[in-house]
């Protein structure tokens, strides 16, 4: 009788809702029990194997780790050494510089790609839709190796200045060239995948609008402008983070190409992060967990202004 | 519709620049399986072989443990990609659409793993999934990487864009969320699930660090540590790793072939003229 009195005052305000009022509808509506039940899966994995090793690793990092003692606690001092290292604030400079190149320019260029595709034939996008994203297909390495042979002194790049009379670079040993150089491959890698998002994206803009605005007279780049960009922002503002996040991240090309050289000109974060870590100096592991935390913060700070900058929280027609 | 002739030709050189300058790096790769150990770095350049063979991809294909390596990635792959679908869209959908309270809370919380560098818990993460008693099964390299931040941002993105009226029309009609979410939102999901999709299946081939931590069984080899085997203490055999590199891209080419045709206009918006 308990039983069947709770679960009848239990059912009792939603039958008030029903009946009483007209439903709440838009901001003030509230689905918790669904909203918890979608992102459980996701929050529970999650919690296992991303944030329980991210508190490790947090802990880890107040001591000091060697092969020979057992750890020592020393607080928050490798932190200080991280920051006060040079090194550590060069290579986030040339991270932020490797982004700053590759992101606008992959996006950039996937957009023309993504807008052109969008105006050919059913067969011929569908051949070009798989031909651009063929070197995502490609490991890294691999890239790396080719790109490496391609600026070569006497390589395809200086055959092609070659021919309009420039003279040679040594891209991979130039410091003013290193980065820019293995920039090439970074862009050549990622943007298969970010116009094929720009074109799912594009696809789905109905073209009504396009024909009102050229009937207003609007050009291509005008249209591209005033149009396309902005009923883009949403896709667009996953593209930047993710991009700089990433590009930032970038590990394989320095290591490979350049070794982090010529004079530092390629030592991204995390290739600064993985040379002290093989350095094999005492407390390596230590110093090197220190800075990837650290590079973590500098991330999220990133991405926060990102955010801030692109507000995307909003339906388009919403 | 019939197109100016030269606009139309103008469009075909441009496609045919756009897939030269993107096919050239591959088909070296593919070339460079034919040459011999120490001719792939050869200098100057050089873009054929002096002599094509066919040791290599023979060498290859016949080779057991390859075709065994790639069965089990392949299975492993597509698992993967299937279950973090699920698991992310459901996400995207509730934060793209609910109201919830610490909604605030839960997206931080869910998209704060796209900023931490994998380096920073690479070694942690080893010691977790080693308390769990995960080495060497295949949940070991599925499980931990299901849950993406970046998969679930590009899907909330994406679901962003759907028009509010659908859904609306959907409740009128006695829909509740759930329902809106499978019926409504899931068909028209096509496009971008394709394009992650494949993003995530291709992060799950091509590992090759997670793999070498925690799987020494034999029979659960991934195809990155097969090739990785090819860099013994002879120094690379160059040859043959393009050659392999070569045949373990083609399962991927393959499903893209398959599975482009769904990058298309979606239907949604027209729906609700």
């Amino acid at each position: 009788m308990a039983l069947l009195e709770s679960a009848r005052t239990g059912r009792l305000p939603a039958e008030t809702v029903a009946h009483g009022k007209p439903r709440r509808r838009g901001k003030g509506r509230r689905d918790n029990l669904t909203a918890y039940l979608m992102i459980a899966p996701m929050a529970v994995l999650l919690g296992i194997f991303v944030m329980w090793p991210l508190a490790y690793s947090l802990y880890l990092s107040t001591f000091k780790i060697s092969f020979y003692k057992d750890p020592q606690f020393v607080g928050l001092q490798f932190y200080q050494y991280v920051l006060e290292s040079t090194d550590f604030w060069h290579s986030i400079w040339i991270g932020l510089y490797y982004a700053l190149i590759v992101v606008p320019a992959g996006i950039l260029i996937a957009l023309f790609l993504a807008s052109f595709i969008k105006t050919l034939s059913k067969r011929m996008a569908a051949f070009m839709k798989v031909t651009i994203y063929l070197p995502a297909v490609v490991s890294t390495v691999i890239a790396s190796v080719l790109f490496t042979f391609m600026y070569q002194d006497e390589g395809v790049v200086n055959w092609i200045l070659g021919l309009i009379n420039k003279a040679p670079v040594a891209w991979l040993n130039d410091p003013d060239w290193a980065l820019p150089a293995i920039a090439v491959p970074g862009i050549w890698l990622g943007f298969g995948i970010t116009t094929l998002i720009l074109l799912a994206a594009l696809l789905d803009i109905p073209e009504s609008y396009y024909e009102s605005a050229m009937l207003d007279g609007a050009g291509f780049l005008q249209r591209l402008w005033y149009v396309t960009v902005p009923l883009l922002r949403n896709v667009l503002l996953y593209l930047f983070v993710t991009g700089f996040t990433l590009a930032i991240q970038m590990l394989d090309l320095p290591l490979i190409m350049t070794n982090g050289g010529p004079t530092g000109a390629t030592s991204t974060p995390n290739f600064f992060i993985f040379n002290s870590f093989r350095d094999m100096t005492p407390y390596a592991t230590s110093f090197s967990l220190t800075a990837s935390l650290l590079l973590f913060a500098v991330l999220g700070l990133i991405s926060v202004v990102i955010f801030r900058l692109i507000r995307s929280d909003k339906a388009v027609d919403g | 519709m019939s197109e100016p002739l030269v606009r139309k030709s103008a469009k075909a050189v441009l496609v045919a620049l756009i897939t030269i300058s993107v096919m050239f790096p591959l088909a070296w790769m593919a070339i460079a399986g034919f040459k011999g150990r120490e001719e792939v770095l050869r200098s100057p350049f050089q873009f054929f072989p002096d002599m094509w063979r066919w040791q290599n991809y023979a060498d290859i294909l016949r080779d057991g443990q390859f075709s065994r390596a790639m069965i089990v990635t392949f299975v492993g792959a597509v698992v993967f990609t299937v279950l973090s679908l699920v698991v992310n869209s459901m996400a995207a959908y509730a934060f793209a659409r609910l109201e919830f309270t610490g909604k605030r809370f839960w997206w931080v919380y869910c998209i704060m793993p796209m900023f931490i560098p994998a380096m920073a818990i690479l070694l942690t993460s080893f010691v977790v999934v080693t308390k769990l008693g995960m080495l060497n099964t295949m949940a070991v390299l599925i499980v931990p990487g299901v849950a993406s931040a970046a998969q679930m941002f590009f899907l909330r993105q994406y679901y962003l864009n759907f028009p509010v009226a659908v859904e609306e029309a959907a409740m009128i009609d006695g829909a509740n969320r759930w329902q809106i979410f499978t019926r409504v939102f899931l068909p028209q999901s096509a496009a971008p699930f394709v394009v992650v999709g494949i993003g995530s299946y291709l992060a799950y081939w091509n590992a090759y660090v997670w793999p070498i931590l925690t799987i020494t069984d034999p029979d659960l080899t991934q195809i990155m540590q097969f090739l990785g085997t090819f860099r013994s203490e002879r120094g690379i055999d160059w040859g043959l790793l393009m050659a392999g590199s070569t045949l373990a891209s083609l399962p991927t080419v393959v499903l893209l072939l398959v599975f482009q045709r769904y990058i298309v206009s979606g239907v949604r918006i027209s729906g609700i003229k």
